[in-house]
């Protein structure tokens, strides 16, 4: 039964060769199913970032085989992945990256105006709401850079969420905020998971986080140690 | 197929650094308008020149260039074993000018590319006034022919061209001529041709080209008074001259018409070389200078957009994460490029012009011109546009490629 699998990873190895050789990933293997709300821990330096890279398609540089949604992502050239990316996966990054000449608002657009399913103002309607959800309403029209570091990491949540991707993928996500704003996020990522099967995968140190979520993997120097499941997810 | 997302953010990237934008607008514009200036000024020189040399120039000529030659009379009728000695040859006839001008004069004035045909009757004579004797050329023309092909009525500076028509004993002469011969208006000219007749004149107007070779030693007549001075008969021409619409193509003209007249035609080019060099070398010279700049502001764009690109590193890297592709990113920088070329393109056209209008109102009072002669042509302005836009898209397009090639994780992990 592959139907319901969002995410399978078969025997990921990941080799870096500066400044000199050596094995990050080793054969990586593991399933996510649909919907589910998957926390990745491990101690800093353990790969977690990496293996997110691979997940998320942008690093080709691997060995093993990926396949989201059923469809296997090795063999496609880069311009199909940056349309698959853009379609399928929303990613929030370690150190927020938003794009500072361009307002939150824009921010939060580009990648829907990118993927051109919606008219203009669908998108920015969208985009307001997710703003809004975040409690950032107030900030849609300044620029990126004139945030603080929690909110510009909140625009890059609501970044990661416009275009409905199957799988949202957040590299300590919530590593720049508050309780309150990291108790916002979270309930945000339950209600996608529960409500619109969207599938989440997030590196977090904040046990309380990872404790709340269906399951947790722990990463270490590169081996996958365990999984546990805490939730049985469903709808 | 042009995305209006990928406009949106490269309009974001030119207005959010303003400042390097407009030196990149102001490296096209300069390069652009230093283009247009010099090709026009190039022009302008080129075209006063020629206006100068087509004075007395006809674009095409026919003329009888004299017997042929004579030196071996009998080659072709003698076998091997003949001696003939022949002393002392001497031509007993032959006929210079040209026969049957009349059916010449209507093949020239058929042509498509004619715009003016003139007779000439060409006399080399000695002008003599007292015991001053200058040689020379008497040259009989048909009055307003002339005039309509080398605009001479307005060469002539005391007296008026059109009474050369009526006045059988009147001759204008160069202004050089007159004062070698310290003659004036009104004054009595004595003329001896090569076969000894001498006859007088009366001087009815003096003409200055500003070629002095020419003003010098020419004199005009009415062909009709030439004509009578050689004893000969109404038809007697030496030179039939030619204007054609477009002065560079005069010899295609020529080689066109020699088969179909028995006499030497001639295209302002074979006859005077060195003024088709110079032209054509201001001409080398102009394109060279100009494209240099154009290369300089080329690399002006193309630093600017190298350094946009590199400034941007992170964002490019950002929007391939969201999904956006190479082929986006080539054009999002290739846009601004473009932008960038067509906005200086447009102002270094203006600029270009105004510079030219400049230096063509700075006085410059040699050989007949008033101020530095310049051109207003179409061509060099669009010319310069298409190389302009040519160059940046070529500057603009390495980097942009470079940007495609980014690779998003490199950066992102840091
Ligand atoms: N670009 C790189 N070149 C070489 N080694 C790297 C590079 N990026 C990360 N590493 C190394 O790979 C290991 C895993 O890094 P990372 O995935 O960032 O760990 P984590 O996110 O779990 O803290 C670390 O030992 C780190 O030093
Ligand atoms: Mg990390």
């Amino acid at each position: 039964m592959t139907t319901n699998i969002a995410l399978r990873a078969t025997n990921i190895s990941k080799f870096f060769y500066q400044p000199e050789k050596f094995k990050v990933l080793k054969d990586v293997s593991f399933d996510v199913q649909k919907g589910e709300f998957l926390t990745l821990i491990g101690k800093s330096g353990s790969g977690k970032s990496t293996l997110l890279y691979v997940l998320s398609t942008m690093d080709t540089d691997f060995e093993g085989e990926l396949e989201i949604n059923g469809v296997s992502l090795k063999h496609k050239t880069q311009n199909e992945l940056s349309a698959f990316r853009n379609e399928h996966i929303g990613f929030v990054f370690q150190f927020h990256y938003l794009l500072t000449e361009f307002s939150a608002l824009q921010n939060v657009m580009l990648p829907a105006l990118k993927l051109g399913k919606k008219s203009k103002e669908e998108i920015e309607h969208k985009a307001y709401e997710h703003l809004e959800m975040l409690d950032l309403k107030q900030q849609a029209l300044k620029p990126a850079n004139r945030l603080s570091g929690g909110q510009q990491q909140r625009v890059a949540i609501a970044r990661a969420l416009i275009n409905d991707p199957s799988i949202i993928m957040g590299d300590e996500p919530t590593g720049n905020l508050d309780s309150k704003n990291t108790k916002v996020v979270f309930d945000i990522f339950k209600q996608l998971a529960r409500q619109n099967g969207q599938t989440i995968i997030a590196v977090t140190h904040d046990d309380d986080f990872a404790l709340n979520s269906d399951r947790v993997i722990e990463l270490s120097d590169g081996c996958l140690l365990s999984s546990h499941t805490l939730h049985k997810h469903g709808f | 197929m042009l995305s209006s997302t990928n406009n949106s953010i490269s309009a974001v990237h030119l207005t959010s650094n303003i400042r390097q934008t407009i030196v990149a607008v102001l490296s096209v514009t300069f390069g652009i308008s230093m283009y247009v200036f010099m090709n026009s000024f190039m022009t302008g020189v080129n075209k006063s020149q020629s206006d100068l040399a087509f004075s007395t120039l006809a674009h095409v000529r026919v003329y009888n260039d004299g017997p042929k030659d004579n030196t071996n009379l009998l080659s072709g009728h003698l076998s091997n074993n003949q001696l003939v000695n022949i002393r002392n040859a001497k031509l007993i006839q032959y006929t210079d000018g040209i026969k049957n001008t009349k059916g010449i004069i209507a093949l020239l004035q058929h042509q498509p590319e004619a715009t003016g045909v003139a007779a000439q009757v060409n006399i080399n004579v000695f002008f003599r006034a007292g015991a001053t004797k200058v040689n020379g050329i008497l040259s009989g023309v048909e009055v307003e022919n002339e005039n309509r092909l080398f605009g001479t009525a307005k060469f002539v500076t005391q007296g008026n061209w059109g009474n050369l028509q009526y006045r059988t004993d009147g001759v204008i002469i160069g202004s050089g001529l007159a004062k070698n011969l310290s003659l004036k208006v009104n004054d009595n000219l004595n003329v001896l041709t090569g076969d000894g007749v001498s006859k007088n004149f009366k001087i009815i107007g003096i003409f200055e080209t500003s070629i002095a070779g020419v003003d010098k030693t020419k004199a005009y007549l009415n062909i009709a008074s030439a004509r009578q001075l050689l004893l000969k008969n109404q038809d007697y021409v030496t030179d039939i001259m030619m204007n054609v619409k477009d002065y560079n193509l005069s010899s295609i003209v020529a080689k066109k018409l020699a088969p179909q007249i028995p006499y030497k035609v001639e295209s302002w080019q074979m006859a005077n070389g060195q003024l088709e060099a110079g032209s054509s070398l201001r001409d080398i010279i102009a394109k060279a200078v100009s494209l240099t700049i154009l290369l300089v502001a080329g690399f002006g764009i193309y630093n600017i957009m190298n350094m946009t690109v590199n400034q941007k590193i992170r964002e490019i890297a950002i929007l391939k994460a969201m999904g956006f592709s190479g082929t986006d990113v080539t054009q999002i920088f290739l846009t601004q490029a473009l932008v960038i070329g067509c906005v200086g393109g447009l102002a270094g056209m203006m600029l270009g012009y105004l510079v030219a209008d400049a230096v063509n109102h700075i006085p410059f009072k040699i050989a007949g011109l008033s101020t530095l002669p310049m051109a207003y042509e179409q061509k060099d302005y669009v010319m310069a546009f298409v190389f302009g836009i040519i160059t940046t898209f070529i500057a603009g397009y390495l980097p942009a490629r470079k940007a495609s090639k980014i690779d998003p994780v490199t950066i992102i992990r840091g």
